[in-house]
């Protein structure tokens, strides 16, 4: 073991107090932003993964197959009991539907909506669509109730209808033809979002199929524990699936709100890179003045026989140093930041009031940082791995150092 | 006879500063055998430094013949260069040069530690300092102690790996009389007892006083090549003063 280099490289560190502490502070604070932007960030992919998926998305969703081509709503699982059975025994899954959905045109007296309805299990469909519990006026779905819907306020409005109203719901028959069916409003529902009522439109899964004709469900819906197992989970259940049927995730299922999702992630990124590159050059400005400053001590050690590796490990084991006490200040100065953001949210109300809709999914309006495990490693790394690539350059310039050049130059 | 470990043929050095080509040497002949302790003396721009990087593996000639320790210095890479000093060369400089951050038994042990000596290496740096009478200073760091003590530290550090040669530029320039009297005896102690060959520049008469043969250099050649026969400094420096204290003074 290295330990008189180790030495060395420590306290090396020390040798110019001022600029060692402005150094320090410098990947300090480069350590904090960084930190702070990906707590965010990590706070929105799963704030937004979440309201994803309990706009109705799911995290996974097995369908029809040819439903990925067509998205027809009149398409059937092949056998919707087999497929929910397949999901159920999935680990990490919190809840688990089935939906048949249909174009319908409701109608009461002269006011006509265009909607999609969704035939949902009124006993599992809440841990699945969080905001069909926004029940304002009513009540939800009740198993044992036949003939009920459940609509947004929008589509109330706008039909002029009111609770205990019965209107009149028109849907293509699986031959071809217009069928009908009286639906008694039991709910109204209110999520703050009005293009987001506009397309809430629930019944019992039997009163779809009474509709259309079309027996089954056209969907099982799964939400995970973790978001992040998705992939793993559509892997382990897709062999499980008989007769063709998909196991599709939230990102196909909703590729223009990952999209988005993906581009707030890069941009945030971005950030992170402007910040951590002012990070990098301001420590490799600092650090190629002390090579430069030592040039005659790097000249009597390659006169004494130190190859150019073991000087580069050097000027890297200071860098080294220098990230490890730049880390320790980072996380001095982010963690209470990153703690308070992770606990009162980063508001965004006044900017967009209490939600918006976006590709059907709602956005919430107050973003929770992370706060987990994963801050120290990751302070850690960011601060090794900045210092360590400013270094780079300089320790590269110190194991070019000529010994006849510099001695000679110094006398 | 000891064997030959420095041969210099019609060696030459030529620095490009700017646009103008400046000599540095100009055909030096040379050949020092094992054990020697040889003083290289001459003016300022004589070319004693620029003899020495080249000795010492710092710097490749420009032409002519340089062989170290049996190895053709201008064939070496730069690789090359720095393990045949790390393995075979030490080096004492004028300004001491030793690493401010360590302690003195830590620039000794540094050394070794590049030549990578496992877990023995504390136990043969202290020795080292023990046998030079620098034991009580182990512990210090170089700006706790005086230029002479620094400068025996920095003999420690050159020979702590038992080199066959050991170059010393101007190595009393920055001691007082005492102290370079000291350092001399120290060096040439080391070489009667382990047989290392000392090469080194000085101005300094009573450096020469202790050397066994003395070359001059003037204008980057060898003016004069003398060994030692208890002739006093002064005999065998034309034109350089009388050594103050030594005899006929």
């Amino acid at each position: 073991m290295a330990w008189v280099s180790t030495k060395y490289a420590v306290r090396s560190v020390g040798r110019n107090a001022r600029r060692t502490a402005l150094s320090i502070l410098g990947i300090g604070i480069g350590c904090a932003l960084a930190l702070f932007t990906e707590s965010m960030n990590r706070g929105r992919d799963e704030l937004f993964a979440r309201t994803g998926a309990y706009s109705g998305a799911g995290h996974l969703r097995v369908v029809p197959a040819g439903w990925s081509a067509s998205r027809d709503p009149r398409l059937r699982l092949a056998d919707w009991h087999a497929d929910l059975a397949a999901a159920r025994t999935l680990p990490g899954i919190a809840a688990v539907t089935v939906r048949a959905r249909a174009q319908v045109l409701l109608a009461m007296g002269t006011h006509v909506v265009p909607v999609e309805m969704v035939g949902v299990d009124p006993e599992n469909e809440p841990r699945t669509f969080r905001f069909v519990q926004k029940v304002q006026r009513g009540h939800y779905l009740l198993s044992g109730e036949q003939g009920t819907v459940v609509v947004g306020k929008a589509i109330a409005e706008r039909l002029s209808a009111d609770l205990d109203d019965e209107i009149l719901a028109s849907a293509v028959g699986k031959t071809g033809d217009i069928e009908s069916a009286m639906l008694r409003i039991v709910g109204i529902v209110s999520t703050g979002s009005e293009e987001f009522d506009a397309g809430i439109c629930q019944v019992r899964l039997d009163d779809v199929e009474r509709l259309t004709g079309l027996a089954g469900a056209g969907e099982v819906t799964a939400i995970l524990d973790d978001w992040r197992a998705t992939d793993a989970a559509r892997a382990l259940l897709a062999p499980r699936l008989t007769s063709g049927d998909q196991a599709l995730t939230w990102g196909d299922i909703s590729p223009e709100f990952k999209g988005h999702m993906e581009q707030d992630k890069a941009a945030s990124r971005f950030i992170s890179v402007i910040i951590l590159l002012i990070v990098l050059l301001g420590v490799a400005s600092a650090q190629l003045a002390a090579v430069l400053e030592r040039r005659r001590e790097f000249a009597v050690l390659s006169a004494v026989g130190m190859g150019a590796v073991p000087m580069v490990r050097l000027v890297l084991l200071e860098a080294l140093t220098l990230g490890f006490a730049g880390a320790t200040v980072g996380l001095a100065l982010g963690l209470p930041i990153v703690w308070r953001f992770a606990r009162a949210g980063l508001d965004f109300r006044r900017f967009m009031g209490s939600g918006y809709a976006f590709q059907g999914v709602i956005i919430e309006p107050i973003i929770y940082g992370d706060f987990g495990v994963w801050i120290v490693p990751y302070v850690v790394a960011v601060a090794f791995g900045a210092t360590i690539i400013a270094s780079l350059y300089p320790a590269w310039f110190a194991a070019r150092t000529d010994p006849a050049v510099a001695l000679r130059v110094a006398q | 006879m000891n064997e030959t470990i420095i041969t210099t043929r019609a060696l030459t050095k030529t620095f490009q500063l700017n646009k103008h080509k400046v000599p540095a040497l100009r055909g030096v002949d040379l050949e020092v055998s094992e054990g020697e302790f040889l003083a290289l003396v001459g003016p300022s721009g004589s070319g004693k430094t620029t003899f020495l990087n080249l000795v010492g593996a710092l710097d490749v000639p420009t032409s002519g013949e340089l062989t170290v320790l049996g190895r053709r210095v201008a064939e070496l890479s730069k690789r090359a260069r720095a393990d045949l000093r790390l393995r075979s060369i030490g080096f004492v400089f004028q300004a001491y040069n030793l690493v401010p951050v360590l302690t003195a038994l830590e620039n000794v042990e540094f050394v070794l530690e590049l030549q990578g000596v496992g877990s023995e290496r504390r136990g043969r740096a202290r020795q080292v300092l023990d046998e030079l009478g620098l034991g009580d200073l182990a512990r210090r760091r170089p700006n706790e102690l005086s230029g002479g003590q620094q400068q025996r530290v920095a003999v420690a550090r050159a020979v702590a790996a038992r080199p066959r040669l050991v170059l010393a530029d101007e190595p009393t320039a920055n001691l007082d009389g005492e102290n370079a009297e000291t350092l001399m005896h120290m060096m040439r102690d080391l070489r009667d007892r382990h047989g290392m060959t000392f090469v080194f520049s000085t101005h300094d008469l009573r450096v020469v006083a202790h050397a066994v043969r003395v070359v001059t250099l003037t204008d980057g050649r060898v003016a004069r090549d003398e060994e030692k026969s208890g002739e006093a400094p002064h005999e065998i420096l034309p034109g350089v003063g009388k050594v103050p204290g030594s005899a006929g003074a």
